[in-house]
């Protein structure tokens, strides 16, 4: 009984510690523009900065918009993709890449979308009053 | 007015379920029959009452009360009466309210065939839950201290501050901010009502579990609990295979399924509730493992609340694309979880001394520590799952901020416990039927392992699989389909009716072949030469404007209108233009594509849709949403849809164009000089003169009008002109005046310019030569680019998706067969005990 017991322990010690280490390498941390300039692989939060041009261009294959992070830098991201589903809308983006040379090469794009489940903002309520 | 009404039945509704929870828990602790009837008829009336708040809730949607904030937000008037009552359960307030009607009907179920000891104590939990959940939908203020957000609250009272509702406290929108036109979808009408009916039959094994801790009887609970898990998992199983579906079908995330912390959410109950029944057979069968039953019992339903608990309290907020928005409910939320936790495993670890265990260890070669290690694989795997999901909360003992941790997490742990899995479901189930020893148990693995061996070898030379990972993957897939399929055919002979477990088995080892074609053996749908220029990206020969090399490779197509196109090598594919409707959905285009196999197959159509989504569009900006179409097939899926268009993207210009509207003077002014565009050209009648692209002929004069004319004209005449676009072929036809008139004896010429909208291109009639019978027109937009339609293109072809519903449906199958089976042995005990009784 006594060593079944501390093999018992010992592996779930051992696959537990294993899980974890595992997990921490794949979680990354959110960061902005100016701190992803150091790293390989940053996410970045933000939203869409609709001042500038934006739009897919069929040369380069390329979706490609400016966003604002959380702390107000702007920087242009390119995406190889076509423009998603609902960009407009989104309240929220997270890129995932890279940035080279003031553009954020994004290999992945999370929207945050006001879908059935989330309550719109006030700006919302203003607007329709208008209608 | 009425939502008073509605939230007083709500009200009445939250009392009776808490009166009922102290009259349950005496009658339980006195054993009081009288009070026990008392309390079944408070559980009665809580349901009622909450049917009658429900109606009323579901009336006020279909009358259009805007002024209610649930009704404004998430309906509109054009909503088609199918979509306005599925929006009833469309928020976070009427789903918990749904959740609760479906914990009613499973009440009353248990209250018709529940017997002693368990009834009182079972209801007693189930009730407990049902005054957490209807706590989140009262929307009571006491002393400052809110509790839970009601349905019925109005506008006025969600946003007192609000400018408008300042300047006119009685406003009432003239229409709703509408459904999201993703959710109008009738995938999206049953899947939570069946997820809902799954969570509600969840809480039944653990308020048996609970039941059984407090009356101290360890044996007898997991009779009853057993079918109510069965469906349970049933019901979660139907719910994730909608979820998956509608996001395959419908959305263009690309897939059925993508770790998303809602999926998974809805995944990690029924895993656990899976690990659960295996624990209850093994309980049933030998009398064993009742700890492991209880404990996870108990935990299946706190991974629900704790899934709850993570979607509704807004911490996934920044992590899923669907989690539901913070109503302010985090601290009741956090409640709840935390009484379930404690009340399930305090109780637990308080009686776990007395709970019975086994006088020896069981041997490796028995079933009840294969079923067990099945057990325990299914709960290790939900551990690894809820770890990943709960990145924003254990993440940050590694760093702050946490994102989500990458889709490989996931797969590099799910993949060798489930092989290990697959290969433990053969053995297992060949020792729950009979004794085994290794050397009879390899006789008789003999030939499923060599069958194994053929459809592996075969599968790995006609898929290509490379990774020697998959292979082992792929094995023992084959393994648990072979080697369940030898126990079934067994038992067709014996027992056709305990086939279920067995059934179930095969379902997973089909859905993992399934998962494995389908998701690691997906190619996208190329042209030849975005594929060669994909090669070179492989090969680091591809670099952009600032030197990087590209690493991105491009995965999806242009077509021009009806120029065939080499795709994959295997198809020739046809753009055929597109059609404007206003059905279904306003302004929705449907694009039209031709697929002729090179080798002789049979041609086919696909036909995916973009529409605007209107809820969202303004009238400066349009949000296009694609629709894609998915061709299903025996041996492969072809995903496709469109991602940009001419349409689309002449739409987008001209509501642009619109919104700027830029002061046309302002623009004049500055090109006055340069001009590039203007041409000057001469015909004479009956000739053809080219220019550029287009081509003009001057068929003949036509007299004008007199009322067109200015005052005092002298000449006033028409050209008839036949504009035609070479390329193409397109034509028009124009008229433009000329005239000659004189104002204060001085002469004017009078010729106003003719626009064709389609080529931008104005033809202006400029004067008249009449020696030589010609006229000269001044063309503007020349020079503009013709272009051909075209439509951007993004496909996939994902082998075997139909194999992963395939193993889906056999689960189902199984899980069916499970549950009739001591469904109906339950009922006959019953029935057998009740006689004995009279």
């Amino acid at each position: 009984m006594k060593p079944k017991l501390i093999f018992g322990v010992l592996s779930i010690v051992l696959f537990t510690s294993l899980l974890m280490y595992n997990f921490g390498n794949s979680i990354s941390t959110y960061v902005n523009f100016e701190q992803a300039a150091d790293r390989s692989s940053s996410h970045v939060v933000g939203t869409w900065y609709s001042d500038k041009e934006y739009g897919f261009s069929r040369e380069t294959m390329q979706f490609s918009f400016h966003m604002k992070d959380e702390d107000g830098n702007v920087r242009r991201v390119v995406y190889p993709r076509p423009k998603p589903n609902n960009f407009e809308q989104a309240t929220q983006l997270v890129v995932i890449g890279e940035l080279r040379n003031n553009t954020f090469h994004a290999n992945d794009m999370l929207m945050k979308c006001p879908s059935k489940y989330n309550d719109p903002s006030e700006a919302e309520f203003t607007q329709a009053e208008e209608f | 007015m009425i939502g008073t009404i509605g939230h007083l039945f709500l009200a009445g509704s939250f009392v009776s379920a808490v009166a009922a929870l102290f009259t349950y828990a005496y009658s339980a602790y006195k054993d009081d029959k009288a009070l026990e009837s008392i309390s079944n008829k408070l559980w009665v009336a809580k349901g009622a009452l909450l049917l009658v708040a429900s109606g009323i809730l579901v009336y006020l949607i279909m009358t259009h009360q805007f002024q209610y904030y649930y009704v404004w937000n998430y309906t509109s008037l054009d909503l088609e009466t199918q979509y306005l009552f599925s929006a009833f359960y469309g928020g976070q307030e009427g789903s918990f309210m749904l959740w609760v009607l479906c914990s009613f009907v499973v009440g009353l179920g248990l209250i018709r065939w529940t017997r002693k000891p368990y009834k009182a104590p079972v209801m007693f939990v189930m009730t407990l839950t049902q005054v957490f959940l209807l706590s989140m939908v009262v929307g009571w203020d006491i002393l400052g201290l809110q509790i839970g957000a009601s349905p019925f609250r109005t506008i006025a009272q969600e946003m007192p501050n609000a400018p408008f509702i300042q300047a006119n406290p009685d406003f009432v929108p003239a229409d709703g901010s509408g459904l999201n036109d993703l959710l109008k979808s009738p995938w999206m009408m049953i899947h939570p009502p069946i997820i809902f009916v799954g969570f509600a039959m969840m809480t039944v094994p653990f308020a048996f579990a609970i039941a059984s801790l407090w009356t101290k009887t360890y044996h007898d609970w997991i009779r009853p609990a057993l079918p109510w898990t069965l469906a349970a998992n049933l019901s979660l199983l139907t719910a994730i295979f909608l979820g998956g579906y509608w996001a395959y079908e419908t959305l263009s995330f690309g897939g059925y399924w993508a770790w998303d912390p809602v999926e998974n959410a809805s995944l990690v109950p029924w895993l656990i509730g899976t690990a659960g029944i295996h624990a209850m057979i093994i309980q049933r069968k030998s009398s064993r493992a009742h700890k492991a039953a209880i404990f996870l019992a108990i935990l299946a339903y706190i991974g629900i609340v704790y899934q709850t608990f993570l979607t509704r309290s807004g911490v996934l907020a920044e992590q899923s694309v669907h989690s539901f928005v913070d109503l302010g409910l985090y601290g009741q939320l956090l409640l709840f979880i935390l009484v379930m936790t404690i009340m399930g495993i305090g109780f637990y670890l308080y009686r776990y001394k007395e709970l019975p265990s086994p006088e020896k260890e069981s041997t490796i070669l028995s079933r009840e520590f294969m079923t067990f290690t099945g057990s325990m694989l299914l709960l290790i795997l939900g551990l690894v799952i809820i770890i990943g999901t709960s990145s924003p909360i254990i993440g940050r003992f590694f760093v702050d901020n946490p994102t989500p941790p990458e889709i490989e997490f996931y797969n590099q742990w799910s993949m060798p416990i489930v092989i290990i899995m697959a290969f433990f479901t053969v053995i297992g189930q060949h020792l729950f039927w009979k004794k085994y020893t290794w050397e009879s148990l390899a006789g008789i693995l003999t030939i499923p392992l060599l069958l194994t061996s053929i459809a592996s070898i075969l599968s790995i030379i006609l898929g290509d699989v490379r990774n020697i990972y998959y292979m082992v993957y792929i094995f023992a897939a084959w393994f648990a389909v072979i080697g369940n399929a030898a126990v079934i055919l067994d038992l067709m002979k014996r027992k056709p009716k305990l086939i279920g477990g067995a059934l179930n088995h095969i379902g997973f080892g089909v859905l993992l072949l399934g998962i494995i074609a389908s998701s690691v053996y997906t190619e996208p749908l190329l042209d030849e030469r975005t594929a060669n220029y994909n090669q070179r990206i492989a090969q680091g020969d591809v670099f952009d404007e600032e030197g990087f090399p590209v690493t991105q490779p491009v995965e999806m197509f242009e077509l021009e209108l009806d120029s065939p196109t080499l795709i994959n090598d295997k198809w020739m594919v046809t753009y055929e233009g597109y059609e404007i409707s206003d059905s279904p959905r306003p302004g929705q285009q449907e694009y039209r594509l031709r697929f002729e196999p090179i080798d002789g197959g049979s041609t086919f159509y696909m036909d995916p849709v973009v529409y605007p989504m209107l809820t969202s569009s303004t009238m400066d900006n349009i949000e296009w949403t694609v629709d894609p179409h998915v061709r299903t097939g025996v041996m492969s899926d072809i995903y496709l849809y469109v991602a940009g268009s001419k349409y689309v993207e002449q739409e987008n210009e001209r509501v642009s164009r619109g919104a700027s509207n830029m002061p046309v003077s302002d623009q004049q002014q500055g090109e006055l000089d340069t001009e590039p565009d203007e041409q000057v050209i001469e015909i004479g009648r009956g000739q053809t003169v080219e220019a550029g692209e287009f081509s003009f002929t001057f068929r003949d004069f036509s007299p004008a009008a007199e009322e067109e004319l200015p005052d005092n004209t002298q000449i006033g005449i028409r050209s008839l002109v036949e504009v035609e676009h070479q390329p193409t072929g397109d034509r028009y036809e124009v008229e433009p005046l000329f005239a000659v008139y004189t104002e204060d004896d001085r002469s004017y010429t009078y010729a106003p310019p003719l626009t064709i909208d389609s080529w931008d291109m104005t033809v202006q009639f400029t004067s008249v030569l009449p020696e030589s019978d010609s006229i000269e027109l001044t063309i503007e937009g020349l020079s503009y680019q013709f272009e051909e339609d075209w439509i951007l293109v993004v496909a996939e072809i994902k082998p075997f998706v139909s194999v992963v519903w395939l193993g889906t449906f056999l689960l189902m199958a199984g899980f069916s067969v499970s549950l009739m089976r001591h469904w109906s042995r339950e009922k006959k005990k019953q029935e057998q005990e009740d006689n004995e009784a009279a």
